[in-house]
């Protein structure tokens, strides 16, 4: 079977990746790229050629270039064509590129944000419409897909398609609107210190005494970088680009350099300190394996996240009450 | 007729009337922090039991308790024929039944280290040898006139006769018991296995502060200058600090407002507040209770870390509370309610009275301890064994010990 000798190349070449957070989400790439092109391959033999031009993104983690050692699936895809046929061929490929990475050692999403869910393989125009409903409803459903979709990335086909949604997206009519939305939806924040300045780690069950790094330190990072790229119009991804790209009207150089700095020590904390036995282990810091200085840092990061998370919090809602757009 | 022989007796058979009550609070507390599959029997059982120990205590333990004997055990009165007492200005039988409610609160807190995981025979067997050879000493040494009572140990209304002495029988039992399924992991780290009902919980404990008003301003025995209205002030105060400070103290080290926590906080403040609400100010039951609600917090992690399964938190809640409220009397007794034994630390006292308290406790404590571990380990040996099945465990108590589920159609569904 092809796709084990996909789990096998991963599993020789991820041990020696997974020192570097950039080597290592390279690699990812290559191994589901790999996965994919396994999949049309198998998909073409049964039933015949690619009917037209097509993509196929990722999104959580995987479309912020963001991935520890185990990851879960996050993807959908995008074709050109709008028929009954072209539907269930790409509806297939996205099932058998889903099977192919669930074999190749990235479980499915929990939530089912994957292209074998129809919800997520639709056509390009299909996928416009979707897109107005979703920021028309702006049901708390709907706000939380648009958040996920800000987040794809083109990893396969046609780069374009991802961007021509993204931009319809940023170009809504009213984005305040949407904006606050988005904020509202992102607020809720694990907290991980106390007012005693001790890290909150979890009380109970197999992570006690482990610290929830993918809530309380990843998230606020992330959250905030993706607010403010979907407010300054970012086709970038990953939360170190986005904050690269965003202008310096908005955030000083100097934060900028902080934040990314911190946020890269964050995902090199996870890397080298979380038990990577799973796709759940790597997101619990074991803070007793730590030394006192390096308490201190995460601390520091923790520190750091909310503060980042909050002033642009802060800027948003001035921004909304202002009228801004 | 004497009308304050008859304004004490109706007071005090309120005060009964109330304490009774508890057992409806200890009810709802107890299911309510603990899984649906286990309800039903916890509910009959809490009741059962009150009605074996009610018996028992009619027949034997009121006479153990509180008859004519020596320093260490009352020898008359058995099948107590509800005859007045001699040197009691209330009616002898409205006497027992608040004696009585006492006895079966202490049994019921026993019970609370039995939780989800005890075959419904050991609760019985030990209701019987509790009713006799636990509770009834202990209250004879404080209240019954016997060697304690003689140093001037403070226990106004129990935070040691009834509570420790509960508690420690509930701390043999989980160690005999051992944790329930699914509570720690191989690698030694705890699960929290959560109660199924937080709205009985708070509900429990709104039912329990208010029979306490019996179970503490009831323990003035009399209606003599409505002293019970000051009892009544500061067992209120205590149980208020004790809820304040178990929120803030969760809030301030978990960084959330744990509701559970919150409750045991209440319930530790009224449990510390028992032994001192006759005895001191009003400024020092906010004190008191205050404390309570932090030993709590702390009490229920280091039981937990150390391996000890407490569903429901009784050995911090009854015992380290109870250990402190006893103790809190040697502080803040003050001279001018000192009605039995000396003023406290802070009050001129010294510290006699701290030393005769921490006696108390350490006494009634080992002694409770000791006796229900044995009586535990004879009755494990006569049944073969007082812990469920694992499948039985798992299935739940309500079926396996009563053939029906509390909750029919949630749980079978699962």
């Amino acid at each position: 079977m092809g796709y084990l000798k996909i789990r096998n190349y991963r599993e020789q070449k991820i041990g020696e990746a997974a020192c570097d957070h950039f080597t290592l989400n390279l690699l990812h790439d290559d191994i589901m790229k790999r996965t994919i092109n396994l999949a049309i391959e198998m998909i073409t033999n049964q039933s015949g050629p690619l009917p037209c031009p097509f993509s196929f993104f990722v999104m959580g983690s995987s479309g912020r270039c963001e991935q520890s050692v185990w990851s879960d699936q996050d993807h959908g895809l995008i074709y050109y064509e709008q028929s009954d046929g072209v539907k269930s061929y790409f509806w297939q490929l996205g099932k058998e590129i889903s099977k192919g990475l669930n074999a190749a050692g990235y479980q499915y999403c929990d939530g089912g944000v994957m292209a074998s869910n129809l919800l997520w393989c639709k056509s390009l125009s299909e996928w416009q419409a979707q897109l107005s409903k979703w920021i028309e409803e702006s049901s708390w459903e709907s706000i939380r897909y648009l958040l996920i979709f800000i987040d794809a990335r083109t990893i396969f086909g046609e780069n374009d398609y991802v961007e021509i949604l993204k931009k319809q997206i940023f170009q809504t009519e009213n984005k305040a609107a949407l904006m606050t939305k988005f904020l509202t939806n992102s607020m809720h924040l694990k907290k991980g210190i106390n007012l005693l300045g001790q890290l909150l780690t979890e009380t109970h069950g197999p992570y006690a005494g482990s610290l929830n790094l993918k809530e309380i330190g990843i998230f606020p990072y992330v959250s905030a970088a993706r607010l403010l790229a979907v407010k300054e119009n970012l086709l970038e991804t990953s939360t170190l680009s986005r904050l690269s790209s965003i202008p310096e009207t908005l955030m000083s150089a100097e934060k900028k350099k902080l934040y990314k700095n911190q946020f890269l020590q964050l995902l090199h904390f996870r890397l080298m300190y979380c038990r990577h036995t799973d796709y759940h282990s790597g997101h619990y810091l074991p803070v007793s394996k730590l030394s006192k200085e390096d308490i201190k840092r995460v601390k520091e990061i923790i520190k750091n996240g909310s503060a980042l998370f909050h002033s642009v919090r802060k800027g948003l809602e001035k921004g909304d009450s202002n009228g801004h757009k | 007729m004497n009308i304050d022989f008859l304004l004490n007796s109706i007071w005090v058979m309120l005060g009964a009337v109330l304490v009774i009550l508890m057992i409806g609070g200890f009810i709802l507390l107890e299911t309510g922090s603990t899984r649906m599959k286990n309800a039903g029997h916890i509910a009959g059982k809490t009741l059962l039991t009150f009605s074996i120990g009610s018996i028992l205590f009619w027949a034997v333990g009121f006479a153990l308790a509180f008859g004519k004997g020596n320093a260490l055990i009352g020898l008359s009165g058995f099948f107590y024929s509800g005859y007045d007492l001699k040197g009691l200005s209330l009616s002898g039988a409205v006497y027992f039944l608040f004696q009585l409610a006492f006895a079966g609160i202490s049994l019921t807190i026993a019970f609370g280290g039995f939780a989800e995981r005890a075959k419904l025979g050991a609760y019985l067997a030990f209701a019987v040898l509790f009713s006799v050879f636990v509770y009834p000493p202990i209250a004879h040494w404080i209240w019954g006139g016997g060697w304690l009572a003689e140093h001037g140990s403070q226990d106004f209304a129990g935070s040691t006769v009834v509570h420790l002495t509960g508690a420690m029988a509930a701390f043999a039992a989980t160690i005999i018991l051992k944790p329930r399924i699914g509570k720690y992991n191989k690698d030694g780290s705890a699960n929290h296995l959560a109660g199924h009902n937080q709205v009985f919980t708070a509900l429990s404990v709104l039912l329990l502060w208010v029979g306490w008003f019996g179970f503490n301003a009831g323990s003035t025995l009399s209606a003599d200058k409505a002293f019970f209205g000051f009892v009544a002030l500061n067992t209120n105060l205590g149980a208020a600090a004790g809820t304040v400070s178990a929120m803030i103290i969760s809030w301030l080290v978990m960084g959330k407002a744990d509701v559970p926590m919150m409750l045991n906080g209440a319930l530790a403040g009224l449990v510390a507040i028992t032994a001192s609400c006759g005895f001191v100010d009003p400024w020092a039951a906010v004190v008191i209770g205050f404390i309570a609600g932090i030993l709590v917090f702390y009490s229920i992690r280091f039981f937990e870390n150390r391996k000890i399964d407490d569903p429901i938190a009784a050995l911090s809640v009854h015992g380290t509370a109870g250990v402190w409220g006893t103790l809190s009397n040697g502080l803040f007794a003050t001279k001018a309610l000192a009605s039995v034994g000396k003023p406290g630390l802070f009050y001129g006292g010294g510290f006699h009275q701290l030393g005769i308290q921490a006696i108390g406790v350490v006494t009634c404590g080992v002694f409770a301890f000791i006796v229900s571990y044995i009586l535990l380990l004879i009755i494990k040996a006569a049944m073969n064994g007082i812990r469920v099945t694992e499948e039985e465990e798992i299935i739940g108590l309500d079926m396996s010990e009563h053939g029906s589920y509390g909750y029919p159609e949630l749980v079978k569904a699962e």
